[in-house]
């Protein structure tokens, strides 16, 4: 149960109404003219070029655990209360990993120090959601393949930095996910480089414990 | 079996199984064994379920052998998959043998093919195979492949069945919404898999009958094969913690006429369901007449998320840019193995109207086969446009059809004996439409009779190996009109004859009609005007020039009326450029663009519009104070009500410094002496700046001079750079609960060397108490920082 799979490529659309909220954009009170509209949509459409979403996911079974803390069937520990809570009903669950590749971020890093500023923070915003949207694509593939198993995951997913769930317990997840063979580095502070790559963990619920599905026959 | 099965499908609705899993787990199956390896050791349990389901009325039991695939019993420790298969499927034929059929359930393997995974096409095949061979032994009836949502998987799956045995083949994928979770819709799931060879296809799981309804619907008209469905009991419902499907076998049993009117002749039941359920359907559908397709044939090509369908009413762009030949980057690129050009041409040609995209990679000192492989695997991924596979070499055709994650056109099959004996199979097993070209070994025709003959021999040929006239696309032949002014003439007849008596689709490699002229664009405009008109269907072209106007001169040429196109190159030679508008603008009008431009963060025309005021007497000074300052204020208000957003407050400031640097010029050299300085830096250890940035140019469009000093610096660069600058203020930026920590050992430094400056943080994770614990100012945003600096340097 602890095989890692690969996404070489996540086919997602760009979310556009969460860039725009991302950036700023308010449904009722923001005003855009038609000529600022297409270039944003137009740096939107832009960035695609330069964003290649791949991922990680993995199956990790919980040895134990309390309010505090969880225990993973290889010793390695979160402590966390928040995240205790989240996988209060849970005996196993996936972690996972996405990256936007290094090409967007040298975009953003381009366009922001010596080129256009304007271009660079809509890149960002496109690339930091779509990384956030293939984490919930992930979530739906396991859900998916977790549905034969009479499973299912928890709604919420957590990602070190959130809440009590400290930054450090990056190191742990990029590891146990193999995020270096996407790619992916990892700094003496946590960060992972490229900057548009995002760890999270959810939990794995069965959806009626030992009895299979509720249904009166 | 497969013709005997295909015949019960005229005469009724077949039903189905419903879960197994589920069932198994009820009938004391623990959580986490291998199901597969676990029905073997309590044979009594799984035959009991396979009875019940067959009892119900189910006239086909899927094999418990869902997950015996050789990766997923790899998780398990088991490796005899063969046997398991064997086993498997003996048992349930053992015990519904004369009530049902078995079907051979294969489904995914856990991995994600290439392109969208690290698994080769090939390897996953050869998994398949080895499930295959194991179910065959075990004496199958017919096969299911099932739960899929990779298209790509779902080829490799089929592939392996049809490359073993002619069984009856079942595809259902799962669809999350109107989609798999790959992007496959159903319209494309149909039309790729059909042509492909599976003889029944639908949609299993995931979705409950209501919204399982939408999905066959859609695939529908374009299903040549009956369309199976398998809904879960309903969608799961959240009771405390645990999620449950409730709909009951009555309720699920409701939905079969409308099943049966949207076409499905396959019809059981996913997650959830038990054979009440599926009694409960099998009751509901006795009598029950199946619906035939809508169609027998669909002129349709596919990528992973899109089906182009061809039809007469429609004109489609082939985009023909993907092509090294005359294009010396591309080829250089193509050489070293680089594909980002390919990856801007598929960007480009589809921003520019392309419907499809044609891939030719053949060019001396190119590794063709190796190119095009990539290129597909590339293309697969980044665009949504099916792709046209143009080569002329066999072997390379093959190896793309066979990795293209959809239904293919090839360009070409021509009428040469050595090339269509080859090829023609090779599109009947891939399933892909194909480019006729009416060319034959001994001439190329010239005339549109010459070229009817060839084009009915081929077309003969062709419906051997069960194409339709559905499936082909004729290439009419465009021919230089340099070089023999009556080739467009033959061509407009061969579109014309192809369209009305034919009955097949017509294609166009447009640019060549107007090779060896000048001006091609109006020759190309005009031709493709008068080939729509006679029916044509698609045109390998440039699609940026789709739009271009069409000229009566260049008609003229290509209708034979112009002897040597003498008048159209006269014409030509005498056009001259169109005078530019000029337009007067009063000083004050000059002031309103400049003040209009920031508010729009016109960028493109801000030097012109300031250029155009200088030139109209309009001081420096009243364009910085009176103008260019009010209307970036105006921007921080419209930010601060949320009537602008951040990509509109940047657009503008960046503006605005653009005018300010095309006014420096003006300005007496120390006039604007006494800026403050601000210096400016991401602390150590973070590596993001792009708030910083947005910092920098906020203050430099209000009169401070900045000095940045970039990420990921050092509490002692720092420090030593406010004793070298003397800033009034320092900001610090991060975007990290790691490297904020790093804030604070700057602002000690300095004060430990006795530097008054004062500070300002920023930042992601930086809030106003950390900022105060730390004795530093604090803003939230650049509009934020611009006030916080000024009331700091007061």
């Amino acid at each position: 149960m602890n095989n890692l799979i690969v996404f070489d490529s996540i086919p997602i659309s760009v979310p556009k109404d969460r860039v725009y909220k991302r950036l700023g954009y308010q449904r009722d009170k923001t005003r855009l003219s038609s000529r600022q509209r297409i270039e944003i949509e137009q740096y939107i459409q832009d960035s695609l070029k330069f964003i290649d979403l791949k991922g990680v996911a993995k199956r990790i079974v919980i040895k134990e655990k309390n309010n505090f803390e969880i225990i993973f069937a290889q010793d390695s520990t979160f402590e966390s209360k928040h995240l205790a809570a989240l996988l209060k009903d849970c005996c196993e669950v996936i972690f996972m990993g996405v990256t936007a590749s290094k090409e967007i971020v040298q975009q953003i890093q381009m366009n922001s120090s010596q080129g256009d500023l304007t271009k660079a923070v809509v890149f960002d915003a496109v690339a930091s959601e779509m990384t956030d949207v293939s984490l919930d694509w992930i979530m739906n593939y396991m859900n998916q393949q977790l549905c034969r198993e009479n499973k299912t995951i928890t709604r919420r997913r957590f990602s070190p930095g959130y809440s009590d769930f400290i930054l450090e317990n990056q190191r742990v997840l990029y590891s146990a996910l193999k995020l270096d063979k996407l790619g992916v580095t990892i700094t003496s502070d946590c960060i992972l480089v490229p900057e548009k790559s995002v760890i999270a963990v959810a939990g794995i619920l069965e959806r009626v414990k030992g009895q299979g599905t509720r249904v009166k026959e | 079996m497969r013709d005997k099965i295909k015949k019960l499908l005229q005469q009724k609705i077949l039903v189905l199984d419903g879960a197994t899993g589920t069932q198994l787990q009820k009938r004391g199956m623990p959580q986490g064994v291998c199901p597969e390896a676990w029905c073997l050791e309590n044979p009594s349990v799984l035959e009991a379920v396979h009875v019940d389901y067959a009892q119900a009325g189910a006239d086909i039991v899927y094999s418990c052998t869902f997950g015996a695939n050789r990766f997923k019993l790899e998780e398990y420790n088991i490796t005899n998959v063969s046997q398991m298969n064997e086993y498997l499927v003996r048992l349930a034929k053992r015990v519904v043998a004369g009530k049902a059929l078995v079907a051979g359930d294969i489904a995914p393997t856990g991995r994600f093919v290439k392109p969208f995974g690290e698994l080769d096409f090939e390897a996953a095949v050869e998994v398949y195979k080895e499930q295959v061979k194991g179910l065959l032994a075990g004496g199958v009836d017919l096969f299911v492949i099932e739960t899929m949502i990779d298209i790509q998987e779902t080829r490799a799956a089929l592939i392996a069945i049809r490359e073993i045995t002619d069984k009856f083949v079942m595809v259902t994928m799962t669809f999350d919404g109107v989609r798999t979770l790959n992007g496959t819709d159903p319209v494309t799931a149909v039309v790729t898999l059909q042509s492909l060879g599976a003889d029944a296809i639908g949609c299993n799981c995931s979705s409950g009958p209501r919204d399982m309804l939408k999905i066959v619907s859609a695939m529908k008209p374009y299903a040549t094969v009956p369309i199976i469905a398998k809904p879960n009991a309903g969608i799961p419902k959240l009771v405390g913690s645990e999620s449950i499907f409730d709909m009951e076998p009555l309720e699920f049993a409701s939905f079969a006429p409308e099943f049966v009117k949207a076409g499905v002749r396959m019809l059981g039941g996913c997650c959830g369901t038990t054979p009440a359920h599926i009694a409960a359907v099998s009751e509901k559908l006795k009598g029950t007449q199946p619906v035939m397709p809508v169609c027998q044939s669909v002129s349709a090509v596919s990528s992973v998320r899109k089906t182009v369908v061809l039809n007469k009413d429609s004109f489609s762009i082939i985009g023909e840019r993907i092509n090294p030949t005359g294009k010396k980057v591309l080829k250089e690129k193509l050489k070293q193995g680089d594909l980002s050009v390919v990856r801007t041409m598929a960007a480009q040609q589809k921003e520019d109207g392309a419907h499809l995209l044609d891939v030719n990679v053949g060019m001396a000192g190119i590794d063709e086969a190796k190119t095009m492989v990539s290129v597909i695997e590339l293309l697969s991924v980044i665009t949504d446009l099916p792709l046209v596979i143009d080569s002329s070499n066999v072997e390379i055709i093959e190896k793309a059809l066979r990795l293209y994650p959809g239904r293919a056109l090839i360009n070409s099959i021509s009428a040469e004996e050595d090339k269509f004996n080859k090829l023609l199979p090779l599109a009947a097993k891939y399933g892909a439409m194909f480019v006729l070209l009416p060319l034959s070994s001994k001439e190329i025709p010239v005339t549109a009779d010459k070229r009817k003959k060839i084009i009915e021999g081929l077309v003969k040929e062709a419906a051997k190996y069960g194409f339709t006239k559905d499936d082909i696309i004729v290439d009419a032949m465009a021919m230089s009109v340099s070089a023999d002014s009556g080739a467009a003439v033959e061509t407009l007849k061969t579109i014309e004859w192809c369209c009305s008596d034919l009955g097949c689709h017509t294609v166009v490699g447009l640019s060549n009609v107007s090779f060896g002229l000048p001006a091609r664009k109006w020759i190309n405009a005009a031709f493709l005007a008068l080939a729509k008109e006679k029916g044509l269907t698609l045109a390998i072209m440039n699609p940026a020039q789709a739009g271009a106007e069409v000229d009566q001169k260049a008609v003229d040429v290509l209708l034979g009326k112009d002897r040597n196109a003498a008048e159209y190159i006269a014409n030509f030679a005498s056009i001259k450029n169109k005078e530019k508008e000029i337009v007067a603008v009063s000083e004050s009008l000059a002031q309103d663009k400049v003040f209009k431009a920031i508010l729009e963060g016109n960028r493109e025309e801000i030097k012109s519009i300031i250029e155009e005021a200088r030139a109209l007497g309009v001081a420096p000074s009243l364009l910085i104070y009176d103008t260019m300052i009010p209307a970036i204020t105006k921007v921080g208000e419209r930010f601060d009500r949320k009537e602008y957003f951040l990509p509109q407050l940047i657009a503008s400031a960046q503006t605005m410094k653009l005018g300010f640097e095309c006014l420096r010029k003006y300005i007496k050299e120390g006039s604007l002496d006494g800026e403050k300085i601000i210096l400016l830096a991401t602390v150590k250890g973070d590596i993001h700046d792009i708030g910083k940035n947005i910092v920098a140019l906020m203050l430099s469009n209000h009169g401070f001079k900045v000095i940045d000093l970039g990420k990921d610096v050092s509490a002692e660069k720092i420090v030593s750079e406010i004793k070298k600058y003397k800033p009034a203020v320092v900001g610090l930026s991060a975007l990290m609960t790691t490297t904020m920590v790093n804030m604070k050992p700057v602002i000690d430094l300095a004060k430990k060397e006795g530097l008054s400056v004062k500070f300002i943080v920023g930042g992601a994770v930086v809030t106003k108490s950390y900022a105060e614990s730390i004795d530093a100012g604090y803003a939230k945003d650049g509009v934020d920082a611009v006030r916080v600096v000024n009331s700091l340097c007061q």
